[in-house]
């Protein structure tokens, strides 16, 4: 479903990411985990769209995202790390106007709007402004919009960033059922245990370059778990 | 912590941009800048040697520009202060940083006060410059002249600056900060408007005769002992003359600079804390109002949301008086326009007259489109990525807002040059072919705003407005006006030849002429356009995402 082909990416004379290869499948969850600056937000900055790779190409559910840009963006889901939102609309709006630009037709948005808003706990705020929202609420939002599509690839940076508990235990059941139900999911993180619970492979990027790969159960024969693994590559 | 300490983000900052590079780019700007104090310099000379050299009264005239120079700039100086220290003490961003350190709410006041002085003074300070030593310069005065003239500027800052942070703490006490700048952005252009039909009307309607203009010139200066203005050109008209200062009023001017500033300071210290525990984001619920139960298509998506955003965003709201004032000021020449005497003059004034008005609402429609067309890509702000990820195609996109914004802006301009017409009693053939010209000129140049702002987003701003002052901005404006010009001479120019040289065969001249302004109009429509959709392809981080 994702395939990542020898991507780079430079800004000026810095190599944010050096030909990663890596491909995902179907109901997969992938972790990408690495050190402050790593290349993680820019490799899936790059699976969005948002930036172009000098090198290599990027595929999503079949479609190069330098040819087909808008097939390949119109099965996917985006979460990113900062969550700049139109701040003068409601949750629901919001989400209402998500749901055009997917061309979705009305009976159906309003359905999933409704359900989303419910889903992850912010069916109460639904008519309050955005800008008003707390840093999890904006992050729950930003889930609702990523998913109101029903995309078949969700990319993650930082999923859970000022949740509360209840907040990151709804999104990791989110996570897993999707993966359950055959959408893969790429994550990029640095929440060693979360990326260690969810995802079936996890990579380990540093300077831009994906160091290594490793099965779930892989890491969890190793003595330390993920983070010594993570301290030894990283380090 | 003590406020110098609080200074060091600023200064540090000012340092740091300081580098080849961006010197090297601002070059121009400060060439510009420094043509500028040459010409106001020499202007305000030359218009001090005419107004010195009238017999009787040269002097007194002079003194009174002097003091009316003081006079104007006073309240546009508070109301300035007081848009600028709603933003610095309630809105800034480092706010939060700020509180959450040990430093005294009395040092946070005084490093605020201090931002909000400078960011509202240096332009005063560029202006002021050359119209202090062109009087130096016409009176030959002494060099304490010019000292005194500096701490005189000084001082006048800072009472203006005392007085525009107090209000800003009074106005925040009452209302929502936001809703305070916005509402004193409207005062200001009020207050501009207010200006221009008092100067409007105390003028004579005879402009030719100078003594008249100087006589009412005289009448409207004020000239109160209460005023700075005043207190000013007391302590330093004197000095220009080489004699000896009245000391009363530069001890005036003087303590009451401190006792504003010590009083906002007090006052400041009083309920800053306060106001800030006030503004701290709350949940808000809008009402629904006229959308609800709407569902956009993805064509009407983006209208969905701007349309939103614009009632709800008071912010938005303050260049829509600079527009409505522009109106106002162009239906009210035009209602004052003798026409019967104009008449007279040539045969062709009023299709003179309609070449005129066509021009006046070309400025209208450059300044509209400046507003709502040009800033149309950057409203989406920071929140572009979600755009840029999404399957939307950025030139449908930009087809959509120019399709949003065209026909609002069409309408006000055909209804414009209509009113004006009317008023001037022009009918028919000549009514007809404005509001087709007004039609073409509206679509151009929205489609050259729509593109040029695609071209030089501007997305991390504070508020919209900043983007339509912005130097892309300009460039669309100086564009907009030479299409707008082009097409009117063009017109004209085809006239002329119908109606002052007929018998001619002049086919060949007018068909080129219309080809021309075609080509013209189809540059600068779909250029822009297509530019500004490649730009907006490129990678998020060059869009500033």
């Amino acid at each position: 479903m994702i395939t990542l082909e020898d991507v780079s990416k430079s800004f000026g004379g810095f190599r944010a990411v050096q030909g990663l290869s890596v491909s995902i499948e179907d109901g997969e969850i992938f972790g990408l985990v690495g050190p402050n600056g790593a290349g993680k937000t820019t490799t899936l900055r790059m699976m969005t769209g948002l930036l172009t790779p000098d090198k290599g190409r990027v595929m999503l559910g079949g479609h190069d995202m330098a040819k087909e840009p808008l097939a390949a963006k119109s099965i996917l889901g985006y979460i990113p790390d900062r969550a700049f939102l139109y701040e003068k609309l409601t949750a629901r709006e919001f989400l209402v106007f998500t749901a055009a630009i997917y061309g979705i037709t009305k009976n159906t948005a309003v359905r999933r709007v409704e359900e989303l808003l419910l889903l992850l706990g912010i069916g109460d705020v639904g008519d309050s402004l955005i800008e008003s929202f707390s840093q999890g609420m904006r992050q729950r939002l930003l889930f609702a919009s990523a998913l109101i599509h029903e995309p078949q690839v969700l990319l993650i940076d930082e999923p859970f960033t000022g949740l509360d508990p209840f907040g990151v235990k709804t999104l990791k059941d989110i996570i897993t059922d999707l993966g359950g139900r055959g959408v893969s999911v790429f994550l990029a993180t640095h929440s060693l245990h979360i990326a260690e619970e969810l995802c079936h492979r996890i990579g380990f990027i540093n300077k831009g370059t994906l160091a290594a790969v490793r099965q779930r159960d892989e890491i969890r024969q190793t003595e330390g778990g993920l983070e010594a693994l993570f301290l030894r590559i990283s380090g | 912590m003590r406020a110098p300490l609080l200074a060091q983000p600023m200064l540090l900052g000012l340092r740091n941009s300081l580098t080849a590079p961006v010197i090297l780019r601002r070059l121009p700007f400060a060439i510009i800048g420094a043509l500028f104090w040459l010409g106001l310099y020499l202007a305000t000379y030359r218009l001090l040697s005419f107004i010195r050299g009238i017999e009787f009264m040269g002097e007194l005239f002079s003194e009174r520009l002097f003091s009316m120079t003081f006079f104007s700039l006073t309240g546009f100086l508070v109301l300035s202060n007081v848009i600028t220290a709603i933003s610095a003490f309630y809105l800034s961003r480092d706010l939060p940083f700020l509180f959450s350190k040990p430093v005294p709410t009395g040092a946070i006041v005084r490093i605020k006060t201090v931002e909000t002085g400078l960011d509202t003074s240096w332009m005063v300070i560029t202006f002021l410059a050359p119209v202090f030593v062109a009087y130096g310069a016409s009176y030959g005065a002494p060099a304490i002249y010019y000292a005194a003239s500096l701490a005189a500027i000084l001082l006048f800052l800072a009472l203006t600056t005392g007085a525009g942070v107090l209000i800003a703490h009074l106005l925040t006490a009452m209302f929502p900060a936001r809703r305070s700048r916005d509402v004193m952005l409207g005062a200001i252009t009020l207050l501009f408007l207010a200006f221009y039909f008092i100067i409007k009307s105390a003028l004579p309607p005879d402009l030719s005769a100078p003594d008249a203009v100087l006589q009412s010139f005289t009448r409207f200066s004020p000239d109160s002992p209460f005023l700075p203005d005043y207190w000013i050109t007391r302590t330093l008209f004197p000095l220009l003359k080489g004699g000896r200062p009245d000391l009363l009023y530069g001890i005036v001017l003087f303590s009451n600079a401190c006792f504003s500033l010590l009083l906002s300071s007090t006052f400041g210290r009083m309920v800053y804390r306060r106001n800030i525990e006030k503004i701290l984001p709350g949940e808000k619920t809008p009402g629904k109002g006229l959308t609800a139960g709407i569902f956009p298509s993805v064509d009407s998506s983006f209208l969905y949301k701007d349309g939103i955003t614009f009632f709800r965003d008071t912010g938005q709201w303050s260049q829509i008086f600079v527009i409505l004032a522009l109106v106002a000021v162009y239906l009210y020449n035009f209602k004052s326009i003798p026409l019967d005497a104009l008449l007279g003059l040539s045969p062709f004034a009023v299709q003179i007259m309609v070449g005129i008005n066509l021009l006046m609402a070309g400025l209208v429609l450059s300044a509209v489109a400046a507003r709502f067309l040009y800033t149309a890509v950057s409203l989406e702000g920071r929140a572009f990525w979600i755009v840029k990820s999404s399957p939307v195609d950025v030139r449908r996109m930009l087809w959509l807002k120019f399709l949003s914004g065209f026909p609002p802006v069409a309408a006000l301009i055909i209804s414009l040059v209509a009113m004006t017409n009317y008023a001037m009693h022009v009918q028919g053939a000549l009514m007809v072919l404005s509001a087709l010209t007004g039609l073409l000129l509206s679509a151009t140049v929205c489609g050259l705003a729509t593109g040029l702002g695609a071209a030089y987003p501007k997305f991390r701003h504070d508020n919209i407005a900043s983007v339509s002052v912005s130097i892309g901005a300009m460039v669309f404006m100086v564009i907009a006006f030479g299409v707008v010009a082009a097409t009117i001479a063009a017109e004209s120019w085809i006239f002329y030849l119908h109606a002052v040289r007929p018998g001619g065969s002049h086919a060949s001249q007018v068909v080129l002429l219309l080809l021309a302004l075609a080509a013209v109009h189809a540059a600068a429509f779909y250029l822009p356009m297509r530019i500004g959709a490649e730009r907006l392809c490129r990678d998020a981080d060059t869009l500033g995402l």
